[in-house]
């Protein structure tokens, strides 16, 4: 008999930790995965020797990340592994350690994303014959592809989709953990330099280094080894999909969200009306729009006017990407999708201070990665 | 006799004609059709190698979107270019350089169609050519 998260022990998030994400710089990655550690042990008031399991997201740097990192809080023996899911490393980390907790092999555990830009290789170009556009049609160009077909499909217009940038530079200037910290203007977002389409430089999010830290912990952890209850986060769903073929030139991104976001309602008994606030993959602006739309959040071609309504600030019916978002905080791609959790944890213990969404009960996370994957967690306020 | 090669050899011919087809596949257990052709195995249904076969596409399709692009660091062509999706006839939807260097006179709807145009001679007059996508009835 299969079961969901939901139909197993209770996992709760009890400790959060971040190092800021920022331009590549000579700190060393182990500086900033422990930085992000000690933090959440420090959040949970917990000893490193009460975590049985660790799970480091990570995509640059390299083999063998976990032990060289986390020797330095002390040899514990425990099992160590690290995760690559493209951009969703960091979030399928968290959903290993989540497992652990779930399935009774862990009580405590631990997912860090930790990231440095660096050479690297990826494996579809390995994979795949060559096809006609090859190397010119990077990730910006694909979403400005779709950008393009929406604004056709819709009547929306460039600036329109700008203001996705204009709102989540907003939520990252009040955010010291985020890698760009500064309110922009719809004229300075557009004034950038042109990437691709209608895509400007500050609509397309910064990769840099980073880490981000979440402890999960079962109801046993938190009654014996005295953490707060209060403080504690619940865990109502995780769900991961990959790709389909979806036939013709169907939004590929969009319908993948579409069914794995489904899931999670189902599995956490919830709609897209109990949201108060959701972290999504906002790489390029565009994608805040479709996603919304395929998560639920507001008919086809809806998106901009909700936007521009302020539906989606801080404050609105529901915060989207209240943390800055890839756009703001940043996509160090390991650190992401746990840097995402820490957000939504934040948020609903009511400890966002200027970002907080007021009366936030519950949440959702969103990553995609190539691939194509994409990784959904929803988090509920309450143990 | 100079010759003429194809920038992508296994994605279609060089030869000299308008409206060139380009090489796909179709899995014989499930119809499906696809680009660009491979021996692995069918994405649709899982069928092995053995039940994917051959086929030419006609190099004619419908714009669903296109993208110009600004920021280009490789040395095979120089920004601004464009990039058009293109469903193909077909079935495919595909991804490809069009002959327009800005997306001017450019319409999602637009019917498309396959040319090859020189992207370099060398010193005895060998051409190499690329398969691109121009508005159909436009000239280069």
């Amino acid at each position: 008999m299969k079961k969901n998260l939901r139909d197993m022990r209770p996992v709760y998030v009890v400790g959060i930790g971040l190092h800021r994400y920022q331009r590549l710089s000579e700190t060393p990655y182990v500086t900033l995965g422990l930085t992000a550690v000690r933090q959440a042990l420090a959040d949970a008031a917990l000893e490193w020797r009460s975590v049985e399991s660790a799970y480091t997201g990570t995509v640059l740097i390299g083999m063998a990340a976990s032990r060289p990192m986390l020797r330095y809080l002390g040899a514990t023996g425990i099992p160590m592994a690290q995760v690559e899911n493209a951009s969703a490393s960091g979030s399928t980390a968290f959903r290993q350690a989540c497992i652990d907790v779930a399935s009774g092999l862990t009580d405590v555990s631990l997912a860090v994303g930790v990231d440095k830009p660096g050479p690297f290789a990826m494996a579809p170009g390995k994979a795949r014959m060559r096809d006609l556009a090859g190397s010119r049609l990077v990730p910006f160009t694909h979403f400005a592809l779709l950008a393009q077909e929406y604004m056709t499909r819709y009547g929306v217009s460039a600036q329109q989709i700008g203001m996705v940038a204009v709102k989540n530079n907003r939520n990252g200037a009040n955010n010291p953990y985020a890698q760009r910290q500064k309110a922009r203007t719809l004229e300075e977002v557009m004034a950038g330099p042109a990437i691709s389409g209608s895509l400007t430089r500050l609509q397309c999010c910064p990769i840099g280094e980073g880490a981000a830290a979440v402890i999960v912990a079962s109801d046993d952890a938190i009654a014996q080894l005295g953490i707060d209850r209060n403080r504690a986060v619940r865990v109502i769903a995780s769900v991961t999909k990959t790709e389909q073929i979806y036939r013709g030139a169907k939004n590929f991104d969009a319908e993948l969200t579409r069914e794995t976001v489904e899931q999670a309602y189902r599995e956490a008994g919830i709609g897209p009306g109990d949201l108060d606030l959701m972290e999504l993959h906002d790489a390029f602006t565009i994608e805040e729009l479709l996603y919304v739309e395929a998560m639920g959040l507001c008919a086809p071609g809806k998106a901009a006017g909700a936007i521009a309504a302020g539906e989606f600030d801080i404050g609105g019916r529901c915060a989207v990407s209240a943390s800055g978002g890839l756009l703001a905080m940043g996509h160090p791609i390991g650190p992401t999708g746990a840097g995402q959790i820490a957000e939504i944890t934040r948020q609903l213990r009511g400890e966002a201070g200027v970002r907080q969404q007021p009366n936030a009960k519950t949440g959702l996370a969103h990553m995609v990665g190539v691939g194509a994957v994409c990784v959904a967690h929803i988090l509920r306020k309450g143990a | 006799m100079p010759n003429r090669t194809a920038v992508h050899p296994e994605l279609y011919s060089p030869d000299l004609a308008d409206n060139p087809s380009l090489n796909g596949g179709k899995c014989r257990a499930c119809g499906y059709v696809f680009f660009p052709p491979q021996r692995y195995g069918c994405e649709s249904c899982g069928a092995p190698p053995e039940k994917l076969e051959a086929v030419q596409l006609a190099g004619r399709g419908t714009l669903h979107s296109y993208a110009t692009v600004h920021l280009y660091m490789g040395k095979d062509i120089e920004a601004p270019f464009t990039i058009g999706l293109i469903v193909l006839d077909d079935g495919p939807a595909i991804s490809s350089t069009l002959t327009n260097r800005t997306d001017e006179g450019l319409a999602i709807g637009d019917r498309m169609k396959s040319v090859l145009v020189a992207a370099s001679t060398d010193q005895e007059g060998n051409e190499t050519v690329e398969l691109r996508f121009a508005k159909a009835g436009a000239g280069k």
